[in-house]
């Protein structure tokens, strides 16, 4: 006979205690969105500076509430909530689509890695204004010559006993023009494999030796810049973890990285939207949800979108189990990038010729952004090709890319 | 929520594929494809053995009592190595209807039998070869004094020479012209079978012609003319079986896939570091587990009564017939020439998956569902 006993089994539904997480935050989205915001009308200021203090103020308005750092422990001011709860977070995050948030590096890269990595000195000086958006990070990884093979950096640190002297660049650095402080990588050793002599070092943005320049991208806007140290200063108490050991460091950031992204969810409220596009829009007499191909494309999409959903379902259930990501979640990166490409790609063709118009009040002007902006979201973090080459390498067992 | 195998499900699992695996793997569907006697019987059999032919038959009827999700892990395992056998269309489709719609004698007779390991069923639905049932049901059961009279052909049932009985879908109506589907149980002794040339020989199909056959009120499943939502039904869960047993085979074959990549050398260095097949081995990794979350996902929906079922059921239908058919193509590319023989296991799981593709719904007509439900 089959050995069998009773053990809680498998449930796609949320139970009561979830549901009222999700409808605590709900409650306080409605209160604390800026006026006029769940209607549609997002108005972030277009002026760099007010920009920038409307976020900042959204973001000490988040942490107010208390939900700057959701999968925070509770000690350091976060609300120590469950895989699931931070799963419906996300998904309620998807359907409100709120301001941005200034903070994003640190709070789901910096802060992380500080509590797993850093000492005690710099979790009492950085933690807590990592919430609460008093300073605001960015990452100093990329360089022009080190993109997809990211250890072969050479912004260079000197030794100066108590500091750092740094010189060199990096590219590809978000928010760099709001940052206060950067948690850069640097070599601190030249001598041995690219891999050994990486130091992972936090170095304050507000000094004379570092300077940034935005980067035009095909969006027409540009969130990220070129960042360039030129004889700036780090002090050395600022390490994380041991020097010459920040490729480690930095790796265990990147898994922090992957978790916490997943297009999923707003690709199912970007679908809905579709949906609701294509039932009120008529073409050849009839709306275009009673076209064959149409629908045809629906389906498929929708498909391909619960597919990617339920896969991150799977991965979060096993990692709230065994505490360690499945293999699955290697894939969410890839598999939602595509379909969210391919989504905004086909609403554009939806729109016929009108698709020529890049005008920012038309429903076209925001889905070609949307469009080219997929690009970005796919290469940012690990070209697809890098992705695919971890989940070969590290799931799959396939031998490495040819490597000096 | 949570979306994750228990231990015990995640056990007999292993459990299964280990069991298949030391019936002789994939060797099981050679020798049924080379047109040896006895096979199914002998896979049947040895199944039984384990009790895993009583997995959805209910406790009453000495049974498990097991539902679609844990008949999707078995299958998944049965579908890594193509085992022949009439499980699908036994454990997920006659089992759940005749425990849904039989009379407590017919629970009695035929699914004691099927956990017992005594008796096999099949499906007799289609009439038309162009056309995809239910909606397309012809074949009539003339209502008479002397019981329901059979005349008719049903031309693609699986597995009709290897089962006991047939559940067979019909047209019936009074004599106001009302009327719809009713479901009848056959026995195969009643019926001459003609083999179909198949382009996927492990999962034989024969023509079945009725002439003539007067059958009586305990042949009918269910009320007359009122079988149509519970064939819907039965449809959804053969074809999430179909979907399951090729998630099993997608995932061997990305093994497969693997170690070829790994141990084929060429140009001095493992053909699997080449990003071409790297990619491509990758893709197909990702597309099996897509499939492998919409597949659990619709069995769970079915076996909990979800009202979205339907939709999921479709969802994963077209998304893994398709994704697996390129799954098993691309591992007949990773292989080269060797991929394009017959000794190569690749092709067996690509007709396999091709006819799935097709046999209950076109990838299509699976997205026409899922438009309906998002759209209406």
């Amino acid at each position: 006979m089959l050995d069998r006993f009773t053990e809680r089994t498998m449930d796609l539904e949320y139970t009561q205690e979830q549901e009222e997480f999700r409808h605590e935050l709900r409650d306080w989205y409605e209160e604390n969105l800026p006026d006029g915001w769940l209607e549609g009308e997002r108005n972030i200021p277009e002026d760099k500076d007010e920009r920038e203090q409307f976020l900042r103020d959204w973001q000490r308005k988040l942490h107010e509430g208390g939900w700057a750092g959701v999968h925070w422990p509770e000690e350091y001011g976060g609300r120590g909530a469950t895989l699931v709860e931070q799963l419906i977070f996300n998904e309620e995050k998807a359907r409100v689509d709120p301001p941005p948030s200034i903070s994003v590096i640190g709070t789901d890269f910096v802060g992380p890695t500080l509590i797993a990595a850093g000492t005690e000195e710099q979790k009492e000086r950085f933690v807590p204004h990592i919430l609460d958006g008093e300073e605001v990070w960015c990452q100093g990884y990329s360089e022009p010559e080190s993109g997809s093979d990211l250890a072969s950096l050479q912004c260079e640190a000197i030794d100066e006993g108590d500091t750092y002297r740094i010189n060199g660049q990096k590219i590809w650095t978000s928010y760099a023009h709001y940052a206060d402080w950067c948690f850069l990588l640097v070599r601190t050793d030249k001598s041995g494999p690219k891999h050994h002599g990486i130091t992972a070092v936090l170095v304050d943005m507000n000094q004379d030796g570092v300077d940034y320049e935005p980067i035009d991208q095909i969006v027409d806007d540009s969130t990220f810049n070129h960042v360039y140290f030129d004889d700036a200063v780090a002090k050395k108490e600022n390490v994380v973890g041991d020097i010459d050991d920040g490729w480690r460091v930095a790796m265990k950031l990147s898994a922090f990285e992957r978790s916490a992204l997943t297009q999923a969810f707003a690709l199912e409220k970007s679908f809905d939207e579709l949906v609701e596009y294509c039932k009120n829009t008529k073409r050849d007499g009839k709306p275009l949800s009673e076209h064959t191909t149409v629908r045809q494309e629906l389906a498929e999409l929708d498909t391909r979108i619960q597919a990617g959903k339920l896969t991150y379902y799977r991965n979060i259930s096993k990692q709230m189990k065994t505490g360690e990501p499945g293999p699955e979640g290697s894939m969410d990166k890839v598999f939602t990038g595509e379909i969210k490409q391919d989504l905004e790609r086909f609403k554009t063709k939806l729109l016929g010729p009108e698709s020529a118009v890049w005008d920012e009040g038309s429903p076209g002007g925001e889905w070609q952004t949307d469009y080219l902006q997929s690009f970005g979201t796919q290469i940012a973090g690990g070209t697809p090709d890098i992705q695919r080459n971890i989940i070969a390498e590290r799931v799959l067992g396939l031998p490495k890319d040819a490597k000096q | 929520m949570d979306f994750s195998l228990t231990d015990e499900q995640r056990r007999m699992k292993e459990t299964v594929g280990g069991f298949f695996e030391d019936e002789g793997g994939v060797e099981l569907a050679r020798r049924q494809m080379d047109g040896e006697e006895g096979v199914v019987d002998e896979v049947w059999d040895a199944v039984a053995e384990m009790d895993y032919t009583a997995l959805t038959v209910p406790v009453e009827q000495g049974g498990l009592g097991d539902g679609m999700l844990y008949l999707a892990l078995f299958l998944e395992e049965a579908g890594r190595y193509a085992t022949p056998g009439p499980f699908a269309e036994t454990l997920g489709f006659a089992v759940p209807l005749i425990d849904e719609l039989g009379t407590e004698e017919q629970k009695k007779a035929y699914l004691t039998e099927v956990a017992d390991g005594e008796g096999r069923f099949s499906v007799a639905l289609h009439d038309d070869v162009n056309e995809t049932p239910p909606e397309t049901v012809t074949m009539e059961a003339k209502v008479t004094d002397d019981g329901y009279v059979f005349d008719g052909t049903k031309p693609l049932v699986p597995y009709a020479d290897e089962v006991d009985s047939l559940v067979v879908a019909t047209k019936t109506r009074d004599e106001s012209g009302y009327g719809g589907i009713s479901l009848f149980v056959v026995d195969t002794a009643d019926v001459e079978t003609t083999p179909v040339e198949t382009l996927d020989s492990t999962r034989p199909l024969y023509e079945v012609e009725f002439d003539g056959l007067t059958l009586d009120e305990d042949a009918l499943l269910g009320s007359l003319h009122g079988g149509g939502d519970a064939l819907r039904r039965g449809i959804d869960r053969l074809n999430v079986c179909g979907s399951a047993m090729l998630v099993g085979g997608a995932d061997e074959a990305v093994e497969r896939s693997a170690q070829h990549g790994n141990e084929r050398e060429q140009y001095g260095h493992p053909v699997g570091r080449f990003q071409a097949v790297k990619h491509r081995i990758t893709d197909m990794w990702m597309n099996m587990q897509g499939a492998r979350s919409l597949v659990y996902n619709a069995a769970w929906r079915l076996e909990n009564d979800a009202q979205d079922a339907p939709r999921a059921v479709a969802s994963a239908a077209a998304f893994t017939t398709e994704e697996c058919s390129n799954v098993f193509g691309d591992d007949i590319f990773n292989h080269g020439g060797m991929g394009f023989t017959w000794d190569h296991d690749a092709h067996i799981f690509l007709k396999q998956a091709r006819t799935w593709e097709t046999f209950l719904g076109t990838p299509e007509e699976h997205r026409e569902r899922v438009a309906e439900a998002r759209l209406s």
